[in-house]
């Protein structure tokens, strides 16, 4: 796998060793007056960006933390530096 | 056989060491260091296969597998490149793509079709009507095709991988490569150097050309190897093609083991800090009637037939060549004893004196600015025509080999899979990188060099250039290698000509796929007029060559075919080129394939149990059944009546602990587990988010902040991380340890298993100071630690027991002491699954499926619903599924005919099917047939009539009814006793 990955504890590492948590959707939402559709769009729905886009990955044979990377979707790239606004 | 060559010091034969090959039948000799091809061409044999289509004969034309010329089945493995396969002791050979004989063949005839078989033949002729297709596709399917693969053939060998990482990688080991790696391994860097061919050397290898006084090239290259042997710091990779290049400097390779070495092809994936791309040119063939029969070889084959096998590759032969290499082995091979009889150089100019001369004093005739324009013979060679670039003057020269190559091509495939940019260059004629990649690096004859010297500093500049990347101090040293280079010649131009004067239909672009030049024209004819399209419908360079042979000439004839008569703008354009860039079995791909086993802490003592049958469960053995017998009676009965005890050692094992535990737990677990009181054990459930089931276990607490709790068996490796995604946002301090492999546990089962436990335990273990679904902390013999929990999964009075791994084979050997008395016995997982069955309990996986939530299995009563504080997963999932209608609900079922159980996971129909059977058992307990079924929501009331259909059964049924679980001990009575 081509794909390497900076683990914030272990540093960066083969694509191999972790786990893909998928693209960050923000916290839980409140159940509060959650509708069917809410619930539905939040634990389905991703928006598939080919670009840039922040997603979790678990360090499965390493330390077991989850931590977001951001990765290009067209170079299966991670990219570094800090998120433009 | 023919004499070989002796005492050349470039061979690489031994011939002390004599090897046999049989190939149709019949015994051939070779010796150590010879390949398939040049054992076969030694004993005479030039026709090595058939061509794809035309069924032409095909022969030695490279000794670098470029082509599917010598593709043959060795050993019963199809498509072996015998040109670069190393002979061995004993091999199997067999021609390839042959209907009768290699000399004889029956489909010959079809050659003389092919006015009827256009480019894209297929497409004109065998669609209309489309409805004749599928019979068509068929024939040309069986009449097409190389080497044939038995459906039951099994490869041989032992296949391994490794993925090591490095500073610098380099590609090559010709003289650019094996400098580079000396110039980073200088450095102290850790550098893996790759070569195709089992020795170092590259085009040096075999030369004896003066590199400097008195030191011919195949010298100079053994003093390199040398050097690049002593340095400890350099890996150096021998008979190892790469064969893919990707982000981030990873590098695939494979590679062909030595007799010596413990695997015949292993995987490599490399990681390099920085690459160096050097592995030079192949020859690009000239296109010419016939270009491709045997007889007609490249020059470096020629060369290094004679050179490194010492063998001549023919009597009489005719060079037509494109650049001074191919006049070098003109001279060297007449010096070696063949009779040349002529050399043609495509070039007017340009040769270098010294090459002119030689010609000369050896009296070999020289024709400037000729080429070969035919091939004549029936199969083999007989006399080649030659004639002048225009057209105007030919000659005939009887000969049997004809060494020909329009001029070289670099082996740019590595730079192209790098995305490096490449733009044709009109001097060279090389595609040359205009731009490269980050910390990839270029050296040697791939930029277009083709001096010694300039070939060697541009390996140690991109060497340095690499320990630059990779943080070494090499400024001085780049700069001064940068000033040495400038003084030494730069690129040198190269040979324009592709096809020679003519325009005869056997004019092969591609050996592999049979395409001509006509297919060609008639491709762009057609209105395909880009290069991938032409090479797509015509197949050039579709073929396992993997795009060698036509690689660089179909787009320069597409270009200027185009210029000529279509867009007089069209460039030359590169065709994309695509991992693997040399054919690789997928047995190599497929590697070691480890298919480890874990075994529980009483995996031996189990295997000396007597009867013990393991059988594997995910990455586990475990016994299934203590007997023959797999009804299990015996193993039953004895929970049921006396004692039982079974290896739980799997379930997973967990610590968790923190001021903010709790909360992780409250968040995955659906039931509220704020309110477990000490010396409890609480049973709950993880549902996923859609409150489907995934996990039962349960949860003890410790003390404050810090609870023990288990999961099943196949969650022990996914329940740490599913709790910490599960609380990925949150700021909770907690901490999670897995115990899973550090805790062993045992489930002493059974209505005396009080009796056994109280002989060894320092405890009290009375129904009122230990009750059920209690816990308690003891010592067993007052040393060995237990964490003891009374449940009922399989139904009887139980304790299931969870000891420190080490001291797992003790407490089992002092259970069966103790038990003794009371007639223990092991029972296995059959055995649990018929007694936790008769209790109604499910195992998730077997009674569950991906969309069956806590409501379908009817334990609602596990969902705390006043805590959405927490956010528990599958919370929301199990409100709003609650009540939705249509779901598939498990039922317990008995049968009508007592003595037939089904088979798990027949279907359970009426018009249609409306459900499956997941566990169903004859119970020796109850005397009944019983099972638990997932069925839709209108057949799930008690008493409802199930018909259940199993595999060929037709027209016949089996019927049973719904009713109530559990089967056995409806209140429970025995779990508390």
């Amino acid at each position: 796998m081509s794909l390497t990955i900076t683990c914030p504890i272990c540093g960066q590492r083969n694509g191999y060793e972790f786990r893909f948590g998928g693209e960050e959707r923000g916290p839980r939402p409140d159940e509060e007056d959650l509708t069917h559709e809410q619930w539905c769009d939040y634990v389905h729905m991703r928006t598939n960006i080919g670009g840039i886009q922040r997603e979790w990955w678990y360090h499965r044979d390493g330390c077991g933390s989850w931590f977001t990377i951001r990765r290009d979707t067209l170079t299966n790239l991670e990219v570094e530096g800090p998120e433009e606004t | 056989m023919t004499p070989r060559l002796k005492d050349l010091p470039t061979l690489r034969i031994n011939p002390a060491t004599k090897l046999s090959l049989t190939y149709r039948g019949r015994r051939y000799g070779g010796m150590a260091g010879d390949t398939i091809a040049t054992a076969l061409h030694a004993n005479g044999i030039r026709i090595f296969s058939r061509s794809l289509k035309y069924h032409r004969p095909r022969g030695l034309y490279s000794l670098d597998g470029e082509s599917s010329n010598c593709l043959m089945e060795v050993d019963g493995v199809p498509n072996v490149r015998s040109a670069v396969t190393q002979l061995q002791d004993g091999m199997i050979v067999k021609p390839q793509n042959v209907v009768g004989t290699p000399e004889h063949d029956f489909m010959s005839f079809v050659d003389k079709l092919d006015r009827f078989l256009p480019a894209g033949f297929y497409y004109h002729y065998f669609h209309r009507p489309y409805k004749l297709w599928p019979f068509f596709q068929n024939r040309l399917r069986n009449a097409a095709g190389l080497g044939r693969l038995n459906p039951s053939f099994r490869m041989k060998g032992h296949f391994d991988e490794i993925y090591p990482s490095t500073d610098v990688c380099v590609i090559g080991a010709g003289p650019a490569g094996m400098h580079a790696a000396l110039a980073a391994g200088d450095q102290g860097l850790r550098v893996i150097l790759l070569e195709a061919r089992p020795w170092p050397g590259g085009f040096f290898d075999y030369r004896s050309a003066e590199y400097s006084h008195d030191i011919p090239l195949h010298k100079r290259a053994r003093q390199l190897a040398d050097k690049i042997g002593e340095r400890e710091n350099i890996r150096f990779f021998p008979n190892t093609n790469m064969i893919g290049f990707y982000a981030k400097n990873l590098i695939t390779a494979f590679q062909v083991g030595k007799e010596s070495d413990p695997f015949d092809e292993r995987y490599i994936e490399i990681r390099a800090e920085s690459v160096v791309v050097a592995t030079g040119c192949i020859e690009r063939p000239m296109i010419f009637d016939h270009n491709e029969r045997p007889g007609v070889m490249q020059v470096n084959c020629a060369h290094r037939l004679a050179r490194t096998y010492g063998l001549l590759p023919g009597k009489r032969a005719v060079f037509s060549v494109g650049d001074d290499l191919g006049v070098e082995a003109a001279i060297d091979l007449s010096d070696l004893g063949l009779n040349v009889l002529c050399v043609a150089d495509a070039r007017f100019d340009g040769q270098a004196s010294s090459l002119l001369e030689g010609l000369e004093k050896r009296n070999i005739l020289f024709l400037r600015g000729w080429a070969v324009s035919k091939s004549h013979g029936n199969k083999t060679l007989k006399k080649a025509t030659l004639c002048n670039i225009d057209g105007m003057m030919s000659r005939d020269f009887t000969c049997d080999v004809l060494v020909t190559s329009a001029g070289l091509t670099p082996a740019a495939g590595p730079l192209f899979l790098a995305k490096a940019k490449m733009s044709y260059d009109y001097f060279t004629n090389f595609f040359l990188p205009e731009a490269l990649p980050p910390k990839v690096h270029v050296a040697g004859r791939l930029l277009g060099l083709m001096d010694s010297l300039s070939i060697e500093v541009s390996g140690r500049l991109a060497g340095l250039s690499a320990a630059a990347d990779c943080g070494a101090p090499v400024q001085n040293h780049l700069r001064d290698a940068r000033e040495e280079m400038e003084q030494l010649p730069g690129p040198a131009r190269g040979s324009k000509l592709v096809q020679a004067p003519g325009s005869g239909r056997k004019r092969f672009i591609c050996f592999d796929e049979d395409v001509t030049i006509k297919n060609i024209y008639q491709a762009c004819d057609m209105g395909f007029d880009n290069v991938e399209l032409v090479k797509r419908f015509s197949t050039a360079g579709l073929g396992p060559g993997q795009g060698n042979i036509p690689g660089h000439n179909l787009p320069m004839i597409l270009a200027q075919y185009l210029q000529k008569y279509g867009d007089s703008s069209t460039t030359i354009l590169p065709t994309t080129i695509r991992p693997p860039l040399v054919p690789t079995s997928l047995a190599t791909y497929a590697g070691k394939c480890p298919d480890p086993v874990k075994r529980t802490p009483l995996h031996e003592t189990m295997e000396k149990t007597p009867g013990a049958v393991f059988r594997r469960v995910g990455p586990l053995k475990r016994v299934r059944y203590f007997s023959n017998d797999f009804t299990c009676r015996k193993e039953i009965e004895n929970v049921r009546n006396n004692v039982g005890i079974i290896d739980v050692s799997t379930l997973g094992k967990f610590r968790i602990f923190g001021p903010e535990a709790l909360k992780a737990l409250q968040r995955v677990y659906v039931g509220d587990m704020s309110n477990i009181s000490e010396g409890k054990v609480k049973y709950s459930a993880m549902c996923n988010e859609d409150g489907c089931l995934i996990d039962d276990g349960v949860v003890i607490k410790r003390g404050d902040n810090d609870y023990y709790f288990t999961s099943s068996t196949n969650r022990a490796d996914s329940t740490v991380e599913w709790i910490r995604y599960h609380s990925r946002h949150e700021p909770w301090n907690f901490c999670m340890v897995n115990l899973t492999d550090a805790f062993g546990a045992v489930n002493l089962a059974g209505p005396r298993s009080r009796d056994v436990l109280g002989m060894i335990a320092d405890k009290d273990l009375s129904n009122e100071s230990f009750p059920y679904a209690g816990y308690r902390e003891f010592k067993i013999k007052g040393g060995v630690p237990i964490r003891a929990m009374r449940l009922g999964f399989v139904g009887e009075l139980s304790y299931e027991l969870h000891v420190p791994a080490s001291y797992m084979r003790t407490v089992w050997d002092l259970l069966l002491e103790a038990g003794k008395p009371f007639d223990i016995m092991p029972f296995g997982l059959e055995a649990q699954n018929v007694l936790r069955l008769e209790k109604g309990h499910v195992i998730i996986g077997q009674e569950t499926e991906i969309r069956t939530t806590l409501h379908d299995l009817g334990l609602e009563f596990l969902w705390h619903r006043e805590k959405s504080l927490y956010k528990t997963v599958g919370a929301p999932a199990l409100s709003f599924t609650e009540h939705q209608e249509g779901r598939m609900k498990l039922v317990g079922f008995k049968m009508e005919d007592p003595s037939r159980p089904p088979k798990d996971g027949s279907v359970i129909v009426d018009t249609r099917i409306r459900g499956h059977v997941c566990t169903a058992r004859y119970s020796f307990t109850l005397g009944e047939s019983i099972g638990l079924a997932l069925v839709h929501s209108d057949l799930a009331d008690i008493g409802t009539c199930l018909e259940i259909f199993e595999d060929n059964m037709d027209e016949k049924r089996l019927y049973a009814t719904v009713v109530p679980t559990p089967f056995y001990d409806p209140e429970g009575k025995r779990l508390r006793m």
